[in-house]
């Protein structure tokens, strides 16, 4: 029985707050759909509690004190959050990656918590690695490779990443997923789907998308998969040049193992600590723009987990791209469709403008409503017409430091939420969307937004 | 050049060390493809090529080759938490990770014959059973370390002291796994690791309280 868990752990956080939170998440485990639905109300409960303990201290604080303990209790709640979503994994990880992406939304301290989800999560210690590892390839890592780290250097939010050497020297990664991640996934869904219903009820999220987004992740399980990916990528990329893909030892690879060359650089925070200068900002700024622009519309595949830990910066401009386990493949007809929209010039409430929008957003069985048209239209106007202008000289630059864009970019967004203009294809494009320009933001960067587009429609005739 | 019948010491004490590891080979083979019940001895002589007397001089029945099997398992998984470095610092869950997790690689091969030594052991009288004096033996050493390896958790402070019944609990919650792997139909066994990996650490944290 899952439904009385939720209101009762919902009144255990107005009440007794973070000590209810805790013994929720003590009790119950993380392995069944009622224990992570427990667990993540526990969490509610226990942020909750945290909230509620600094509403009642700032009647009793000076102003100082105030903004120190608001900043604390941030602090606090972002750790928590964090600790939480990394015990969880699968989409709940996620989601907390997604939160993350929003630094226009979320207080610095919470996002500064939750930016670490994206490079670290608590993963399996290395007896449970080294098991899983040999229960999918045979033998112990030992066996394989001629040496085999058995700490983790990073996170996956499926699995975790391990340095091992092959026995002819050659340095690589290695990517072991979490036991039964799969399943936890499952059960993360029949959570979600339940706590979408109202949402669903009303039309705001619609069955198809969630169904996109739950095959979308449990696709990622599929080490294989991804092993195709990386290849494809790998072969796709090559003609940008400044894109490095990792090489897969498919000899070394299962379903739950991933073995691939070891790429350098620098995480986006690290090589933002390095001071880079304008210039470079600017050129790392403009070739992930273009790298993004390349796939969607040359490639029409797109890696689509955007997030800061996927993208590796070098100090000669050069970027590495790794973690291919979220891939979104484009029909030719999404892609035609799209590309009529790029760089429009002409009024978007003008009929052939509707038009291109109906085309975009058809789907069996909905109606593209004139709610729907004036929501994108006014998206297009407040959003992609200033970062997009169609008519300016090819050394225009947009300027994506500006903290506007991407709060304007949050409420047009969310006004065609509302409108309910979503189709199930376009979810990780928006994704990967947003990961790009929340990068672009934070790298300061100035980017001939317009000109990449442009060069990129001239040269791939669809 | 000594003579037939009269080797050294040494070299007589590894040819019995060969012609036992033969007849437990035959044996196990025969326990996985035909089960343990209907195995006779008669038959793990041919299969060892040893007269089935000399089988009777090594293990007078067959539920003996049996604890001689589980004999091996435990001193290989207490073996292997033991004698890894790395484990020396690692915290306790991490331990009896390993000490199960290695009992069950050990068994993987041999998954039939555990699972119809579960349903013998239940046998009255029988050698496997709970109440047989050499089937006890081999459980207080395994449970001796288990005790071994929480006194040094609670010296360490991951642990608060822990009752007498801790490694008794142990023992069921072994069992218990043991039933779980035997019954997990997921390739690589994949629900059995995360469930030994959760479950343990929701153990941990409760005696850790």
């Amino acid at each position: 029985m899952t439904k009385p868990a939720r209101p009762l752990a919902g009144a255990a956080a107005s009440t007794t707050g973070t000590a209810i939170g805790l013994a929720l998440q003590r009790l119950f485990p993380t392995t069944t759909a009622k224990g992570r639905i427990l667990r993540l109300a526990g969490l509610t409960a226990g942020v909750t509690g945290s909230y509620v303990g600094y509403m009642v201290q700032r009647l009793f604080l000076g102003e100082e004190q105030r903004e120190k303990k608001r900043k604390s209790v941030h602090a606090h709640t972002g750790r928590r959050i964090r600790d939480e979503l990394m015990t969880l994994r699968g989409p709940a990880m996620k989601f907390g990656q997604a939160l993350s992406l929003h630094t226009d939304i979320l207080p610095d301290e919470i996002l500064a918590e939750l930016s670490k989800l994206q490079m670290e999560a608590p993963g399996m210690h290395a007896s449970l690695a080294e098991a899983q590892f040999k229960a999918s390839l045979g033998r112990a890592p030992d066996a394989v490779f001629k040496s085999f780290l058995p700490e983790p250097f990073a996170a996956a939010s499926l699995g975790q990443v391990h340095r091992a050497v092959l026995r002819d020297g050659t340095p690589v990664a290695v990517k072991i997923q979490y036991p039964q991640i799969r399943a936890a996934i499952e059960n993360d869904f029949k959570w979600l789907r339940n706590a979408s219903l109202p949402a669903l009820a009303s039309g705001h999220v619609q069955k198809s998308s969630l169904d996109e987004l739950e095959s979308q992740i449990l696709a990622e399980t599929d080490y294989v998969r991804e092993a195709d990916h990386l290849e494809f990528f790998r072969k796709g990329l090559a003609p940008l040049g400044f894109v490095t893909v990792p090489e897969v030892y498919r000899e070394y690879s299962t379903d739950r193992v991933l073995t691939m060359s070891m790429v350098e650089g620098q995480h986006l925070d690290a090589f933002l600590a390095t001071k880079p200068s304008q210039k470079m900002r600017d050129l790392i700024g403009s070739r992930l723009h273009e790298l993004f622009t390349f796939q969607l519309l040359v490639l029409k595949k797109l890696h689509a987990d955007p997030h800061w830990g996927n993208y590796l910066f070098k100090a000669d401009g050069t970027i590495s791209l790794i973690d291919f386990g979220c891939v979104k493949e484009f029909e030719d007809v999404v892609i035609q469709r799209l590309r009529k929209g790029f760089l429009y010039r002409g009024p978007f409430d003008s009929p052939e403008f509707q038009q291109i929008i109906r085309e975009q957003l058809a789907q069996p069985g909905k109606k593209v409503t004139p709610a729907i048209l004036r929501a994108m239209a006014d998206f297009a106007t407040r959003f992609y017409r200033r970062v997009y202008p169609p008519d300016r000289p090819d050394d225009w630059t947009f300027d994506f430091s500006d903290e506007a864009f991407l709060r304007d970019f949050a409420a047009a967004a969310a006004k065609t939420i509302w409108a309910k203009a979503s189709a199930p294809q376009y979810i990780f494009m928006l994704r990967a969307e947003v990961g790009l320009y929340t990068t672009l933001h934070r790298l300061r960067a100035r980017v001939p937004t317009s000109a990449i587009v442009r060069r990129i429609l001239g040269a791939s005739v669809s | 050049m000594a003579r037939k019948g009269t080797a050294p010491p040494r070299r007589r004490a590894d040819q019995k060390e060969a012609t036992r590891a033969r007849i437990v080979a035959a044996a196990l083979a025969l326990f996985r493809t035909r089960g343990f019940d209907a195995t006779t001895t008669k038959a793990i002589a041919r299969k060892a090529r040893v007269a089935e007397g000399t089988v009777f001089n090594y293990f007078p029945t067959k539920e003996d080759i049996a604890l001689f099997f589980l004999a091996q398992e435990v001193e290989l998984a207490i073996d292997a938490v033991q004698k890894n470095t790395r484990l020396r610092k690692a915290p306790i869950e991490e331990k009896l990770f390993t000490l199960v997790q290695t009992q069950l690689e050990f068994l993987t091969p041999h998954e039939r014959f555990i699972g119809s030594v579960f349903v013998h052991a239940l046998k009255p009288g029988c050698k496997l059973g709970v109440f047989s004096p050499a089937a006890q033996a081999l459980q207080f050493k395994y449970l001796a370390f288990v005790q071994e390896l929480v006194d040094e958790a609670i010296r360490r402070g991951e642990l608060k002291a822990a009752g007498w019944w801790t490694p008794q609990v142990f023992w069921i919650y072994y069992l218990g796994v043991l039933l779980y792997w035997l019954h997990d139909p997921s390739p690589g066994k994949q629900q059995t690791l995360a469930f030994l990996d959760r479950s343990l650490k929701i153990g941990i944290a409760i005696l850790g309280q």
